[in-house]
């Protein structure tokens, strides 16, 4: 894949890529429908329940009858909406987190772009999704729905200063932006990945990840802010449908950046592992980080808005740039000088 | 911090201990024998007291009865036995009063029709009700034989 | 020129959290609630007035729908209030039984207001923990008088069911599980430091504005008042066991969950105290005669229920129907202080507070 991607801009090459991509938009649905079978499931387990099980064998088709569900419901739009931006609101959510996935190294070989700028990239696009979340509020014509959705974007836009701030002390360590040769920096022992140096960039990653994606413990915008409703309030059907996969397309960005920058990428844990192919541990590595989302959503309730602002302004960034300081003064002292 | 571990530590073990659901309706519950289910009611053993319809708290039981068609026995047979299942909340007086067990309870419970008509259960209905009958009735609040109030 | 604008939501009736068809109508400024008015009725159905026409025993019944959660204290405050009018002595084994039913409710009624108030809070998992336990609760009523919910159990004079054979040790059983449990539900919620910050200081109020609005229960005793019927005022055999009452300091809702779910403890060990001097051998019912008829007159009595205090207000002529019949619900009761201890706070913390009450809409509307 490698090869592929590195060779010169043709039109036969063009053609290629379209395909590809296209493949990997059908696997990313399929993994969405399972992703929420999935959470629904070991939601289940944990509450001693079984999860969906009677559409399908072991309810695997559960999701694909939600989606049909979503389809078929009547596609209202509020009388004094503003029908452009209602309708674009959703499809801009989504299309950058399609495009996010294009930085993440699944193996040496297997990836879409090697960009030296990937980290940069990443906070670049999932921005554009906090807008699209305004964008869908203000279009509603529906103060609570403005208020929800204005809401919902501070708590993006808050906790992506700490996310972006936890990821500079592995580009430190690494030397670069690329998300690819910041995996291979990472060596074949699993005390030699990123995640024991950098506990507290990793600590900090993961919660404002959590944050950044809406779920619980942080998910007031789902919960219709307690009574006061979210932003996708007046998205009914596909639209709807459109919001939480980007939703979930993101928590998979999310599982593969925390695995990529943290979790050793497609090392496995030990070399005499080594036989096991590197897609394998990768696959692992993500299924895990999205496993400990669900599990995180199964155990606990949700912070009250004003103290998730305070905790991210008054104890993650200041531990995110403590991270930094300590990760460039260990630098400086231990492996330069 | 230490009490987000721990509750997640509860969290993951719950995940590996047996399910506690019941997988109806594809299996049947048992329910236990004292279960106030669907009433089932014999004719044969009715004297037509009238205290099922007079301790009915919701009067969901109509009640008519006839002379005894034999000519040597007296007192009165049941003609029609009516309960409202729309007001019956299978509270389990009328089978505690009534002296014979004429009426008692059956663990059936399900009664979901598709039409309001169908809730007002008649005499035949009532009789061909007779699978999982009650054993257990203690019937405390039953009249003594002859001594009506 | 900015200028902010007064919003009138309405919370419910139909509602997010699992209460009942409460409406709380509040006024707010921005977050900040100004005014907050509940509107009661939704769940009216009469039953003080068709008591009217009803005889003693057919309403009891009824008394179960009222506070469905915890329906056996219900039947209990009707049937003593009966029986203290009529001087009926009631049997110990049936007295025991009556004890033992009302401590198990009262788990019971505080498992289901522990799993709600925390999916209020938006965990999503205890709210099954707690009704797995009280599956086997119910389970254990269900073999002892038929019916899961709505029990209809108890009879002026006793208790209709003597227990099945078998049932005093399933009972027995139950007790160290149920202790396991309540450790385990500590462990997942209540150190949590995420719950705590969302609960603690909260709702405050002081032990005059409780007294003053004439809150029972828990409510109560989050003040500091250490006011529970089963001591201060022993009804059925409760002076003959060792509990501790729970009393809180802050008053705030977090008082509140830590004294339900210390009640939860203290009930389980009155079962046990109960369940080794159960009499092996007993009547079920006392000498009652044919037709109920207490003498004409009025009596009051109460007792307390998993909400607080309930109370029974009967007037009797003479005859086989009460003349009046009043229940004193707690839950209508500690709805009051909700107008106040609403204002000034955000509508995030309108659920924590609301959740903290601990109301039942069948009581409040009865």
């Amino acid at each position: 894949m490698s090869d592929w991607v590195e060779q010169p801009l043709s039109w036969g090459n063009v053609l290629i890529y379209a395909v590809l991509s296209v493949v990997f938009l059908l696997l990313i649905l399929g993994y969405v429908t399972y992703a929420i079978l999935f959470e629904r499931k070991v939601l289940g387990w944990m509450q001693f329940r079984h999860g969906p099980n009677r559409l399908g064998p072991w309810g695997l088709f559960q999701t694909v009858a939600d989606v049909l569900k979503l389809l078929v419901k009547e596609d209202t739009i509020p009388h004094k909406a503003d029908r452009a931006l209602f309708i674009l609101a959703p499809a801009l959510c989504y299309a950058p987190s399609f495009a996010a996935l294009a930085i993440i190294p699944y193996t040496r070989e297997l990836y879409f772009a090697d960009l030296n700028v990937a980290v940069v990239y990443y906070a670049a696009l999932s921005s554009i999704s906090t807008i699209a979340i305004v964008l869908g509020g203000w279009a509603s014509n529906n103060k609570y729905s403005l208020l929800g959705g204005m809401r919902s974007a501070a708590q993006m836009i808050s906790y992506e200063v700490p996310l972006i701030l936890s990821i500079v002390g592995t580009v430190m360590m690494t030397g670069s932006m690329s998300l690819r040769q910041i995996a291979e920096a990472q060596g074949n022992w699993f005390w030699e990945w990123n995640f024991l140096p950098q506990i507290i960039g990793f600590g900090v990653f993961i919660v404002a990840a959590v944050s950044e994606l809406n779920r619980s413990p942080f998910d007031l915008p789902e919960a219709e802010s307690e009574l006061v409703a979210g932003y996708h309030t007046e998205y009914s059907g596909f639209r709807f449908a459109f919001f939480m996969l980007a939703e979930y397309v993101y928590m998979f960005a999310i599982a593969g950046l925390a695995s990529v920058l943290f979790l050793g990428g497609w090392h496995p844990p030990a070399p005499f592992l080594g036989f096991i192919p590197g897609i394998v541990w990768m696959l692992l590595k993500m299924a895990f980080v999205i496993f400990f989302m669900f599990w995180l959503r199964a155990t606990m309730p949700r912070v009250r808005i004003d103290q998730l602002m305070g905790f991210a302004w008054k104890v993650l960034v200041p531990l995110a740039i403590l991270n930094v300081f300590v990760t460039a003064v260990c630098l400086e002292l231990f492996i330069k000088g | 911090m230490k009490g987000l571990i721990q509750g997640l530590g509860v969290t993951l073990k719950a995940m590996t201990t047996k399910k506690v659901t019941y997988a109806y309706p594809d299996v049947p519950i048992e329910m236990p024998d004292r279960f106030r289910g669907v009433q089932h009611f014999e004719p044969d053993k009715c004297i037509v007291c009238n205290q099922c319809a007079r301790i009915c708290p919701t009067e969901c039981i109509t009640l008519v009865g006839k002379p005894n068609p034999d000519p040597e026995k007296k007192g009165k047979v049941i003609d029609t036995y009516d309960i409202n299942f729309e007001l019956c909340i299978l509270c389990d007086l009328c089978t505690e009063v009534c002296p014979t067990e004429a009426i008692v309870m059956t663990n059936n419970f399900e009664l979901a029709v598709y039409s309001r008509d169908e809730l007002f259960k008649d005499r035949e209905w009532l009789e061909e009700n007779n699978t999982n009958v009650r054993e257990d009735n203690n019937n405390i609040g039953a009249p003594q034989r002859g001594g009506a109030k | 020129m900015i200028r902010t604008e007064e919003l009138l939501l309405n919370v419910g009736p139909q509602h997010p959290s699992t209460h009942g068809v409460l409406r709380i109508v509040v006024k707010l400024d921005g977050e900040v609630i100004t005014e907050a008015t509940p509107v009661i009725g939704y769940l009216h159905r009469g039953t003080e007035k068709l008591a009217e026409s009803l005889n003693y025993t057919q309403i009891i019944p009824y008394t179960d729908r009222m506070d469905y959660v915890s329906a056996m204290t219900n039947n209990y405050v009707l049937v003593h209030a009966v029986e203290k009018m009529m001087g009926i002595e009631v049997p110990e084994r049936a007295e025991f039984l009556r004890l033992i039913v009302m401590e198990l409710q009262r788990v019971a009624s505080h498992l289901v207001w522990w799993g709600t108030y925390l999916l209020d809070l938006g965990a999503l998992s205890p709210f099954l923990f707690a009704f797995k336990e009280r599956e086997m609760i119910i389970d254990l009523f269900n073999e002892l008088c038929g019916a899961r919910l709505t029990y209809n159990y108890m009879r002026v004079g006793g208790v209709k069911w003597d227990a099945p054979p078998g049932w005093i040790d399933k009972v027995r059983d139950f007790i160290p599980h149920m202790e396991k449990q309540l450790k385990e539900y500590e462990r997942l919620v209540s150190g949590n430091e995420i719950f705590l910050a969302r609960v603690r200081g909260i709702g405050k109020y002081d032990a005059e504005t409780a007294i003053a609005y004439g809150l029972s229960g828990a409510n109560l005793r989050c003040t500091g008042v250490k006011w529970d019927l089963r001591k201060n005022e022993p009804y059925s055999l409760y002076d003959r066991f060792e509990f501790d009452v729970p009393v809180g300091t802050n008053g705030d809702c977090y008082d509140r969950y830590m004294i339900r779910f210390e009640e939860m403890r203290q009930s389980l060990r009155i079962l046990k105290q109960a369940v080794e001097q159960f009499p092996s051998s007993g009547e079920t019912m006392g000498k009652v005669p044919r037709a109920i008829r207490p003498p004409a007159g009025e009596t009051y009595v109460r007792i307390e229920s998993p909400r607080g205090e309930i109370g029974c207000h009967i007037v009797s002529k003479g005859k086989a129907e009460p003349y009046r019949l009043k229940f004193r619900r707690p839950s209508f009761m500690n709805l009051q202080i909700l107008p106040k201890l609403l204002v000034g706070e955000t509508m995030t913390n309108l659920i924590a507070i609301l959740g903290g009450v601990d109301i039942v809409l069948g009581e409040v509307d009865c």
